[in-house]
């Protein structure tokens, strides 16, 4: 096991590596910058601005400054919330971020593992068919489609609750982001489950389970389910990045104070800084998250524990 | 002919066909009806700056479709050419540009995208060519399996024997044979394109007013849907019906060429 932790490791630092030199050279070959507002700067303050942010300096060497803050925790100032470091936005957003998308996660979990499970047990008959199409039709909906309908249906027609905003993390506000973000995960997490124990559940060893008079229950979660739940496992590491990817809309959409919407609000102004620090985030939570399913898989089928 | 493909047939004819009937541009601004109702002059009401909503609704969805199909192709040549190369070389050249593939695979690729889109400005040029970049490596692994199996067929080794260039091996016997498996995985990049137009569009990193996409008809509509839910409710219908057809009917033309 700790072989695999270290094996991964070895390859995932330095694709990190690249995501980072990547972005920046794009970011710094892009035309126009920060201080090319609609009004032009007095161009004295502008030189004094672009030397104050060592933007004047050769590529390489801004390049090294970078790494070498990076690597101390220091990812720049921000250059559109003046008042700011990007670490301080990152500090401030990631947690309401990684709050959202946990609680998204599990949601998304549990229903699609119990949608499949009922699915299976029901293989082929009415149950099933709805089921499979609801997942069909939850998978295609992009979630800047269903959140503003979950909205308009809970926030505004039945007023139940609150249609924006995080209130600090009140449970209340959390709901419809939430859901929103997790319906999609949930579809492809319940085919993926329904397919898994349609296979497994035609095994041996579950036929064995059969013959020896064990309840359907018991055959369907303690036999079937383990070795159905491997290609779900394999599924969490780019679910979680399409939960990070689909908190961008669902924070902007929500208004959410969390790392998705000052990337956005980085974007929109060129926030060059604020844009490679999340980049650089984003890339080491995924990085992070196909390792952890890694992990799972492993767990969850020994044979591939090697 | 598959039922979902032909349903998005429809819509798109529909939204390539109908505009030049209708009296009002997609940028017509009529001051007489400011965030109006359906009526007789417009069949769904207009938007807050009185520009008629069925006309913005099929140029947009004509856009996001001609940017979608567009970035597919990208998707397409960049991925074939790769694959093709790849699988035929073999080797450690098949090996280096496979490990590529691979690598790019693990970038936040939605991401990459939108930095793309605050680097070289947004324009919808861009867009596609920035959304292709990006769509190709499912299509890459994907011809280049089908490359290697083809490989060892006898009249692929015919050709060989008679000592066809490689060149002419590639594109006259090779590339017909993928063909096939490359229109369906095209397919299937079409309608994930279209969800990241929309995406992109919605966030206003991607197609820019005047001109519309459906990303951003339902941003307006959701931004306008305790007044008119119908703006929201029409867009956001006809990009999900153009997702679930296109994923459909792409998925069974896989099936039927891969097996």
């Amino acid at each position: 096991m700790l072989d695999l932790i270290r094996r991964r490791l070895l390859t995932a630092l330095p694709t990190l590596f690249v995501v980072v030199a990547l972005s920046f050279v794009l970011m710094r070959i892009a035309p126009g910058g920060p201080f090319d507002g609609e009004r032009p700067l007095d161009p004295a303050t502008r030189e004094a601005l672009i030397g104050a942010y060592g933007l004047n300096l050769p590529l390489h060497e801004q390049f090294f400054r970078y790494i070498s803050g990076l690597v101390q925790g220091d990812f720049g100032p921000s250059l559109v919330y003046r008042d700011f470091t990007v670490t301080e936005l990152v500090a401030k957003g990631l947690p309401v971020s990684l709050t959202l998308g946990a609680l998204a996660l599990i949601v998304a979990l549990t229903l699609g593992i119990s949608a499949g499970l009922f699915a299976a047990s029901r293989v082929n008959r009415l149950p099933d068919r709805i089921i499979g199409m609801v997942a069909t039709v939850l998978t295609a909906l992009p979630s800047f489609v269903t959140a503003p309908l979950l909205v308009l249906i809970f926030g505004l027609s039945l007023g139940w609750l609150p249609v924006s905003g995080w209130n600090d993390g009140a449970a209340l506000n959390m709901v419809l982001p939430v859901i929103a973000l997790a319906l999609p995960v949930a579809g492809a997490i319940a085919k993926l489950t329904r397919a898994g124990l349609a296979t497994s559940l035609l095994e041996d060893h579950v036929r064995t389970a059969r013959a020896r008079g064990l309840t359907p229950l018991r055959i369907l979660f303690v036999h079937a389910l383990r070795p159905a739940l491997v290609p779900v496992a394999s599924y969490v590491g780019p679910a979680a990045a399409g939960l990070l990817t689909g908190a961008v809309v669902i924070e902007t959409i929500f208004a959410i104070p969390g790392l998705g919407r000052y990337f956005v609000q980085g974007a929109l102004n060129r926030d060059y800084p604020l844009v490679l620090g999340v980049v650089v985030i984003y890339a080491a939570l995924i990085i992070a998250f196909n390792l952890i399913a890694d992990l799972a898989y492993g767990w969850l089928d020994p044979r591939v524990r090697g | 002919m598959n039922r979902p493909l032909l349903i998005a047939l429809i819509i798109i004819v529909i939204a390539v066909a109908l505009p030049p009937f209708l009296p009002w541009g997609f940028d017509t601004i009529d001051w007489n009806a400011v965030r109006a109702g359906p009526s007789l002059h417009h069949p769904l009401g207009t938007d807050n700056v009185g520009r008629d909503l069925l006309a913005r609704t099929l140029i947009g969805t004509r856009i996001t479709v001609g940017v979608a199909v567009a970035a597919a192709l990208v998707a397409l040549v960049i991925g074939t050419a790769w694959g093709a190369i790849a699988g035929w070389v073999g080797g450690r050249t098949d090996e280096l540009m496979m490990r590529i593939v691979d690598a790019l695979y693990a970038l936040p690729f939605m991401f990459v995208v939108i930095l793309l889109m605050v680097v070289f400005g947004r324009s919808i040029l861009l867009v596609f060519l920035g959304i292709g970049a990006v769509e190709w490596l499912t299509m890459a692994r994907v011809v280049r399996g089908q490359v290697i199996q083809l490989k060892e067929r006898p009249f692929i080794i015919a050709a060989e024997a008679a000592g066809v260039a490689p060149f002419a091996i590639i594109t006259r016997h090779i590339l017909p044979n993928v063909a096939g498996v490359a229109i369906a995985y095209l397919l299937l990049t079409v309608p994930q394109v279209v969800m990241v137009e929309s995406f992109l569009s919605f966030l206003g990193l991607g197609v820019q007013e005047p001109m519309t996409s459906l990303g951003i008809l339902v941003k307006e509509g959701a931004d306008d849907m305790d007044i008119a839910p119908i703006a929201l409710l029409l867009p956001g219908g006809i990009l999900v019906a153009l997702l679930i057809c296109l994923t459909l009917g792409g998925e069974a033309l896989r099936d039927r060429f891969v097996r």
